[in-house]
């Protein structure tokens, strides 16, 4: 393929040999009483087997239902409009189409909690009260996994242990109130693990915590991702987590990726204008005291609107008139990268 | 601690909060527990205090009780009030406590509970100043105008409910109503952890600026430690209902010398994928305030403790520099603080070029080719 330095490379496909998930041009519309709320409008994106891909973005930019859609937990009010969500189980097994599947169906609920697992933002809501630890673990596994409820209970506690819970035989007798809030999204991670998830979706999952539990929970995950090699999808607002965490990136806004891009591309070489803008407004640590911390004028348009050309150019410092609001840019390569994309004006 | 000098507006001494626990039949008390056991700190005129620690650690219930929002169990809160001259705010009756009100206000955390749904915005800003007696008719109007334009919401914005705005308005919104009186001291209760990254900027930046405006001294309460830096100029580091560490800023992220302080500052992840480090090992939990262990309460986690720590409970001392650190071995430990993160560039925002390739869309009339 010859390229010239004047014909922007559209970015269809990041190259990839094995990709665990691969988003193409998902739309979902949520339809409601007050008028249609288009959630995320043709959300590509892929993450290689054994990888961490962090999907960053403020709140109201589709994150979340991105990965609700992944595992087909979106809410009843919302239609797919278009798009694909390719799992592939092993890199030799045929990739199958997630909305394709029934949403209850028997494939999709073998999936679910299976292949592919969740660790939601709060863990006393997810968690059900009625039930001890160890009875919703070995749930999952005595769904998916074994017959024996025994082995299920066993394997429960195992997976606690691993966890890194103190005490996990006394942990699984335990109710989700009468754990702290660190305990408690330990249980959920495990519960997660439970089944040796292919996929593992984390929304959040250290918002509600505090920083020093924060920090167990990111170190806790890192580790587990270094032994099982779990592919993660890594959604959160936090830069410094991110930073943590992830290999990759994919920011977010209003619906659409705007910039994708290994982890230290992203902070060291950010071509998208939000993306920068975003890493220049978080207050660093002995940074910029003193100094003004900058802001993204205005704020995320209401959800019901829809924004003409580029959705962030009413914000942007860059924008162009005449072109940024008026034309939908598409998702390009940047210069001759073969993982940094960017879907800007300023670059074509 | 030191007498009172004049360049403080704030001096609290032993100020405790003690939540009763009921239990039984009776309802008999049982326990309590000590959300603030015990706390002394002082802030200066014009300055801003932050306020760190963990949920749970009695830093809101610090804040509330300074303006009897919480009843104080015990201690001395003496505020200096311009008219009133030095008071202590926990012996005031209704009347002298509201003759005090205007001067000390306080902004929520969350800006979806603190603002009444039934309320327009200019009630709601203008309630002080009707209650207080300040301004009536036109003139509270044209006050209420005043103060929303202050905080950058369009005056017209007046005659509209809370549901209209989001999160970062409505947080303006509350800040133009703790402004109402011209208070000297604002209590801020996490006035930006419920905001996104870029809204938090926006709204960090108008409390600078108003700060700067008014001579506003504010005690900053917050769990995020970059948000405190960028804005303390002193900070204090509560741990279980007592302050553990108080110290200029940079004296605190650079030198902390508390234990507590260190793994905290540990914690926070760096915004830097080249530095990944694996945070120090904090065993436990945040012990709860109705039943705290023995000693210094932070010793069963901490990993320089010795049998001292677990008899005696270290007092908040000056070890010089008006660092104020409780910790039997404060002078001996060499704890790590922040490093510089001055590695990781500021990237600059992209300027205007005109665009190589338009496609089929309409060229830009003007190709602001130099804009910068």
């Amino acid at each position: 393929m010859a390229e010239t330095a004047t014909q922007p490379r559209r970015a269809t496909q990041i190259v990839s040999e094995d990709d665990v998930i691969r988003v193409e041009d998902l739309r979902l519309n949520f339809y409601t009483n007050l008028g249609v709320v288009r959630a995320l409008n043709g959300v590509s994106f892929n993450i290689p087997r054994g990888k961490v891909l962090g999907v960053v973005g403020e709140s109201g930019c589709g994150k979340s239902q991105t990965g609700l859609a992944v595992m087909q937990l979106t809410p009843s009010v919302g239609k797919y409009e278009g798009g694909r969500i390719l799992f592939r189980e092993f890199a030799s097994k045929e990739p199958v189409d997630i909305l394709k599947l029934e949403k209850n169906g028997p494939e999709m609920r073998s999936i679910r909690g299976n292949n592919i697992s969740m660790i939601f933002q709060e863990p006393m809501t997810s968690l059900n009260p009625c039930y001890t630890i160890g009875d919703q673990i070995s749930e999952a596994i005595s769904l998916h996994q074994t017959q024996d409820a025994d082995e299920a209970k066993k394997r429960a506690v195992d997976i606690l242990q691993k966890v890194g819970m103190p005490n996990p035989s006394r942990i699984a007798e335990s109710f989700p109130h009468q754990l702290s809030g660190g305990m408690r999204q330990r249980a959920m991670i495990a519960m997660a693990l439970s089944c040796n998830p292919t996929l593992l979706i984390a929304d959040e999952p250290t918002t509600a915590l505090d920083v020093t539990t924060e920090a167990q929970i990111l170190d806790l995950m890192r580790q587990l991702q270094d032994e099982i090699g779990t592919s993660f999808m890594f959604i959160t607002h936090n830069m410094g987590v991110v930073a943590q965490m992830c290999d990759e990136v994919a920011v977010m806004y209003l619906g659409r990726v705007v910039e994708r891009a290994l982890i230290d591309d992203i902070f060291y070489d950010p071509k998208h204008p939000y993306t920068i803008s975003l890493l220049r407004s978080i207050p660093r640590l002995g940074a910029n005291r003193g100094e003004k911390l900058e802001s993204i004028k205005g704020t995320v348009p209401d959800p019901y609107s829809t924004v003409q050309g580029c959705p962030f150019n009413p914000r942007c410092p860059a924008a162009i008139p005449g072109l940024c609001d008026t034309v939908m840019p598409e998702e390009i390569f940047v210069g001759d990268s073969h993982t940094h994309t960017v879907r800007c004006h300023l670059y074509t | 601690m030191e007498p009172t000098r004049n360049d403080i507006l704030l001096d609290v001494r032993g100020l405790k909060k003690h939540f009763p626990i009921h239990a039984g039949f009776l309802k008999r008390q049982v326990g309590a527990v000590k959300a603030v056991d015990g706390i002394n700190f002082y802030i200066k005129k014009g300055e801003t205090l932050g306020l760190v620690g963990e949920s749970g650690c009695g830093k809101s219930t610090t804040g509330r009780a300074l303006l009897r929002l919480h009843e104080p169990t015990a201690g001395e809160i003496i505020f200096d009030d311009p008219k009133l001259g030095k008071v202590n705010v926990e012996k005031l009756s209704k009347e002298e406590m509201k003759k005090l009100r205007p001067n000390m206000q306080i902004i929520f955390q969350d800006p979806f509970s603190s603002l009444n749904p039934r309320l327009t915005v200019g009630a709601i800003v203008g309630e002080p100043l009707e209650i207080q007696g300040v301004a009536r008719g036109q003139a509270l109007k044209d006050r209420v105008a005043e103060l929303l334009q202050e905080v950058g919401i369009r005056p017209e914005n007046m005659t509209r409910y809370p549901h209209a705005f989001s999160g970062g308005q409505r947080q303006r919104i509350g800040i133009a109503r703790a402004l109402a009186l011209n208070p000297k001291l604002i209590v801020c209760d996490e006035p930006v952890s419920a905001l996104d990254v870029s809204i938090q900027a926006q709204v960090l930046n108008l409390l600078e600026d108003l700060q700067k405006k008014y001579n506003l001294t504010y005690l900053f309460v917050a769990h995020d430690l970059s948000v405190v830096e960028h804005i303390s100029d002193r900070v204090a580091v509560m741990y279980v209902g007592y302050i553990v560490e108080m110290a200029a800023t940079d004296e605190l992220y650079y030198n902390p010398k508390h234990p507590y302080t260190e793994a905290l500052l540990n914690a926070i992840p760096k915004p830097d994928p080249r530095r990944r480090h694996r945070p120090m090992r904090l065993p436990g939990d945040v012990p709860s305030p109705a039943n705290p262990p023995s000693g210094c309460y932070f010793h069963p986690r901490c990993q320089y403790a010795q049998d001292i720590c677990k008899q005696d409970r270290p007092p908040l001392r000056d070890i010089g520099g008006e660092h104020w650190v409780a910790c039997h071995f404060a002078e001996e430990l060499k704890l790590q603080g922040v490093t510089k993160l001055n590695e990781l560039p500021l990237i600059e925002l992209p300027t205007r070029q005109v665009p190589v390739a338009p496609g089929a869309s309409p060229t830009p009339a003007t190709a602001p080719a130099a804009a910068e």
